[in-house]
């Protein structure tokens, strides 16, 4: 016996009517050896026959809504048509592009190859496009010249400090690199710390 | 008109100039649009301004149409639109006045005087409770079932008419189906038909 799931969606096709003819002597051979089935078929056809009395009780004969014609023309008199905006005519411009492009598929394909290599020979070359500093942008050339500049005095000062360290009681050259970089700060906040390095300096080698 | 004429036919003499054919077309389909609309939106006011508006539509847009499905799907295809519009703005169930049936049925209804009085009382109770289960259908079932039962289409017309997949109206005929036999079983359980 076929499995029913499999033919459950068939129950639907055969009341409606629209069931493959080449599958209808199979489903009906099915339902006779399948209860499931055939209730439901009963169940749907009872369904079906009662809704369709009361529709066709709501509707006996079909009918038109009177002086339909002569209402349609009187609103199109009095209705103008409606002009297309910009944006509809631009869709319907790229509609009618797209399907010209997906009936005339070798043409299509022609069209975009000759537009990649075009643009590649007029603006450049769109698979490697130009690396550009993401950094921050606001931060501007001299801000960031000063900026240097800060980190250089501090990498100074550092090799003062450690060399003063290793040459412990040896004062002239820490002397004359903390000048040189009391120089070369000027300007900056790093001058006050320079001079505090000389004063200190000069208070051990006088002890 | 000759009738054998098809309606690509008349919507090219159309598209030509005559007036004519779109008369012609007019009168091919108003029954069938008006009827489904009717069914759809249950209230006759409603489907035959709903019906101007199809062909109004039509009208207008015909010219620009070109016959990649029939001419009756694409009716039905703004039909359905204007009805699920229709049921949106609406936003609740159909209102069943006894006003709106009686209108309908004094156009349509040839009196039967040898009737009973009290059996047709409660057999229009009864499609009354009937359609109100139709009613309860979502808006695609509903369309789904009305252009497939009552209106003729095939199933994959329908798809055509409502943009979906063959597959998809069969699984909304189904549960169409299911929910309508769920609704109606306590009629038929208390004898009621």
């Amino acid at each position: 016996m076929p499995k029913c799931y499999r033919i459950e969606a068939q129950v639907i096709e055969y009341v409606f009517g629209e069931l493959d003819p080449s599958l209808v002597s199979d489903f009906e051979s099915h339902l006779t050896t399948c209860n499931k089935c055939t209730r439901k078929v009963f169940a749907y056809k009872r369904v079906l026959h009662y809704v369709d009395e009361a529709e066709g009780e709501f509707i006996p004969t079909p009918i038109a809504p009177p002086d339909l014609e002569m209402k349609l023309y009187r609103r199109l008199a009095e209705v103008p048509p409606e002009k297309p905006s910009p944006l509809s005519q631009l869709l319907n411009t790229l509609t009618n592009l797209f399907n010209v492009f997906r009936e005339q598929k070798v043409a299509s394909i022609c069209a975009f190859a000759f537009a990649v290599i075009a643009v590649a020979f007029f603006v450049g070359n769109p698979f490697n496009p130009i690396t550009r500093y993401d950094g921050d942008q606001s931060v501007s050339a001299d801000q960031r010249i000063e900026q240097y500049r800060h980190q250089g005095i501090q990498r100074s000062m550092d090799d003062v400090l450690r060399n003063k360290h290793l040459r412990n009681s040896d004062s002239w050259d820490t002397v004359s690199q903390l000048n040189r970089v009391k120089d070369q700060a000027e300007g900056t906040d790093w001058v006050n710390i320079a001079k505090k390095q000389l004063k200190s300096v000069r208070q051990n080698s006088d002890l | 008109m000759d009738k054998l004429i098809d309606d690509e036919m008349l919507v090219a003499q159309f598209k030509s100039g005559s007036q004519k054919a779109f008369d012609e077309l007019m009168k091919r389909y108003e029954r069938r649009i008006f009827g489904y609309l009717l069914r759809s939106v249950r209230n006759y006011e409603d489907a035959e301004e709903l019906t101007l508006e199809v062909f109004f539509k039509a009208y207008r847009a015909l010219n620009s149409w070109e016959p990649k499905a029939k001419f009756s799907t694409w009716l039905y295809t703004i039909a359905s639109n204007l009805s699920i519009d229709y049921h949106r703005s609406k936003a609740r169930k159909p209102v069943y006045m006894f006003e709106d049936e009686e209108v309908i049925e004094t156009k349509l209804v040839a009196t039967d005087i040898s009737s009973n009085p009290e059996k047709n009382l409660e057999d229009k109770e009864r499609g009354r409770m009937i359609r109100e289960a139709v009613d309860e259908l979502s808006s695609k079932q509903k369309a789904v079932f009305m252009l497939t039962r009552y209106e003729g289409l095939q199933i994959k017309e329908v798809a055509k008419t409502l943009g979906m997949a063959e597959g998809t109206v069969k699984i909304h005929l189904h549960r169409a189906m299911k929910k309508l036999q769920t609704l109606l079983r306590p009629l038929w359980e208390n004898n009621e038909i």
